[in-house]
């Protein structure tokens, strides 16, 4: 078990000791930065930084000194935006930060995507998502792709207004084994079981996994509505996306 | 006391009879569109229509207000923002993937601002019910604050990115749209209105306690004193970590939302600004029974919140029965009083 003053980072160091307060969660990403190079906790420390121009440097610099793109991505991008997750869900820091945040990975990521798709490596997943019918509120559904994306997943955005046609072509085109879907408005709710109903029909249910969110969404509804699983918040969506993926992988074997 | 002069007097922390229940935000709902022949969205764009759905609020809830903008985007589209206007069943929006303006240079009130069709059935709709219901009831009017309109004329994402690398510049944008605020305010001031909700959603689910601080409490201070009724301030979500600055700003009152506790804002406001609200919306009004909305009226009545709302706009479900348990529970609650202090 690593401990805090392993790591070599300062400002990892301090950022851990400020804000993860809880001691396994603590333990858990003292471990996660512990096993990375300096160069890694680095990108990872300029992501939780929202620095975009340091994490387009330090992405580069790494690439050009032939790390891995896979360690790249996994030690310093996602490692980064795992304690993002962390602080926004317990409130040190709101959306502004962690819009900033989502820029800093982007600008990481437009270094590593062209290589991982030039070398056929499989994303973990393939998520869609999409706010449903009705509904324009898209802040939560993007820090949710943005935390899925952190997470090495493909997703593919729908944007808001998605009618349940658009979640069921997007499934078929994509191929994809998860569907996500976010709503904010009581009105718009039953727009979930609505495109569920629809996937039922079109007999799709049975190779997606959905998940839904949102502020007013709750499991009892989700459940109500015949749903896979329900999540909180962006850290939770990342949790339940991957174990929705791993049952939909061991289901299909 | 009539419905009118509780509501005003409450605003001012006075003495009233009973407490006023009121309505910051928006009471309609599809039973009440369909009662009274007048429905999204020809109920958000028709100054007549608006003005008769509104009433509802008096004549079948029991409300001591009535407020004809059931939505937060009237001047938005006056602006010249892309509009979807939707049907009965939802709230129009704003288009805010295609914003109108990237920089503070973009920022222009149209010289036709006060006479666009979405701004004048707004006042026309107040004059409407400053004549019909004026003597009796407190006409509430409503102008969006500068934050809010942000998101609509600059895009969420991309105004609160602008707040977090350029506070000054974002000031600047601030203070250049809040002539917006100020217009539509003394407009519906002079066609009739009694008080003003000014929601600017500055709220804790997006952004920090200090940027409240940082970019709006010295410009919600110079509306108290420019705007000459009372103002409600509105932000729905998590607030009470801002609520001290709230309070300080000399505006009347604070539309507080659920996730903040009845006592514990009352604390936190110490009798400097009057609370409304705060019975929940998804949760209590629209899915639960009245039994449940009483107990919020309650929790907030022996928390001495000053006039009783729902937290925000109503989910146009919501029943009609959720909604009249509001008043009555305030009645109940009030005669046990009376019989208690009387005994
Ligand atoms: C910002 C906001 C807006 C912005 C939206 C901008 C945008 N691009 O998204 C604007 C100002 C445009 C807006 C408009 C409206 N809004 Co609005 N809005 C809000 C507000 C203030 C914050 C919502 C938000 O972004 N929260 C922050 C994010 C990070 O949280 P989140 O969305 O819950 O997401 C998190 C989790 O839920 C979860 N999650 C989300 N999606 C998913 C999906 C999956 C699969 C999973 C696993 C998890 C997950 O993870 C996220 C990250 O942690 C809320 C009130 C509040 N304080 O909550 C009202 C609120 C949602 N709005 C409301 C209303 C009424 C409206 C309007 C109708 C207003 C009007 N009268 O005109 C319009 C409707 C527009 C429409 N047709 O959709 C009401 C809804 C009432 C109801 N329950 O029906 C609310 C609740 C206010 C209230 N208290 O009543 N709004
Ligand atoms: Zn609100």
């Amino acid at each position: 078990m690593a401990e805090l003053v392993d790591l070599q980072n300062k400002f990892l160091r301090d950022e851990l000791g400020e804000y993860v307060e809880e001691e396994a969660e603590r333990q858990r990403m003292v471990d996660l930065y512990a096993e990375t190079k300096l160069s890694m906790q680095n990108i990872a420390a300029a992501i939780i930084d929202g620095r975009h121009h340091d994490v387009d440097r330090l992405t580069r610099e790494a690439i050009d000194d032939d790390v891995q793109a896979l360690e790249v991505m996994d030690d310093g991008l996602i490692a980064g935006m795992a304690l993002v997750g962390i602080k926004f869900r317990d409130n040190f820091i709101f959306v502004p930060e962690v819009l900033a945040c989502a820029r800093a990975m982007k600008a990481g990521m437009a270094h590593i995507e062209p290589i991982l798709s030039a070398s056929g490596i499989d994303p973990i997943g393939k998520v869609i998502m999409g706010t449903v019918k009705g509904d324009l509120h898209d802040i939560g559904k993007n820090l949710c792709i943005m935390m899925l994306r952190g997470a090495g997943f493909k997703v593919v955005d729908l944007g808001v207004d998605t009618s349940p046609d658009d979640f069921l072509e997007a499934v078929e085109e994509h191929g994809a084994n998860l569907v996500g879907m976010s709503a904010l408005l009581t009105t718009t709710m039953p727009n979930m079981g609505r495109t569920i109903e629809a996937f039922i029909d079109a007999d799709l249910r049975d190779d997606v996994k959905v998940m839904v969110g949102g502020a007013p969404v709750t499991p009892e509804f989700a459940d109500d509505m015949g749903a896979d699983a329900y999540g909180a918040d962006a850290v939770e969506c990342v949790e339940i996306a991957k174990r929705l993926t791993e049952e939909s992988a061991s289901a299909h074997q | 006391m009539t419905s009118r002069e509780r509501v005003l007097a409450a605003l001012s922390r006075e003495p009233v009879d009973r407490t006023p229940c009121c309505n910051p935000t928006s009471l309609a709902t599809v039973e009440l569109m369909d009662l009274v022949d007048a429905r999204f969205p020809d109920a958000n764009r028709k100054g007549e229509q608006m003005a008769r759905l509104a009433a509802t609020g008096y004549t079948e809830l029991g409300f001591d207000s009535v407020m004809p903008v059931f939505s937060i985007i009237q001047e938005s589209s006056a602006l010249g923002c892309l509009m979807q206007w939707e049907g009965k069943d939802n709230w129009p929006t704003v288009k805010m993937s295609q914003p109108i303006w990237r920089e503070p240079d973009d920022i222009s009130i149209p010289s036709n601002f006060l006479t666009h069709p979405d701004t004048q059935c707004v006042l026309e709709a107040i004059r409407i019910l400053k004549k019909e219901f004026g003597e009796e009831v407190a006409v509430i009017g409503k102008t969006m604050g500068p934050w809010s309109l942000g998101y609509h004329c600059f895009g969420v994402e991309r105004f609160l990115l602008m707040s977090h690398d350029d506070p000054g510049k974002t000031m600047v944008c601030l203070d250049k749209m809040k002539e917006s605020t100020i217009l539509f305010g003394q407009a519906q001031i002079e066609a009739g209105a009694d008080a003003l909700t000014l929601p600017d959603h500055a709220t804790g689910d997006l952004v920090s306690g200090e940027y409240y601080e940082r970019f709006l409490r010295e410009m919600h201070t110079e509306f108290a004193a420019m705007l000459a009724v009372p103002l409600i301030l509105h932000i729905c979500g998590r607030t009470v970590d801002r609520m001290d600055g709230i309070a300080r700003t000399g505006m009347a009152a604070f539309h507080f939302d659920s996730k903040n506790r009845p006592q514990e804002s009352m604390e936190v406001v110490d009798s400097r600004i009057a609370l409304v609200g705060n019975i929940n919306n998804p949760e209590t009004l629209f899915a639960r029974s009245p039994e449940e909305v009483r107990v919020e009226v309650r929790e907030n009545l022996d928390a001495g919140v000053q006039l009783i709302a729902p937290e925000c706009a109503i989910p146009l479900q919501t029943s009609i029965e959720n909604l009249k348990a509001i008043p009555e529970s305030v009645r109940e609650w009030h005669r046990e009083k009376a019989v208690s202090v009387g005994s």
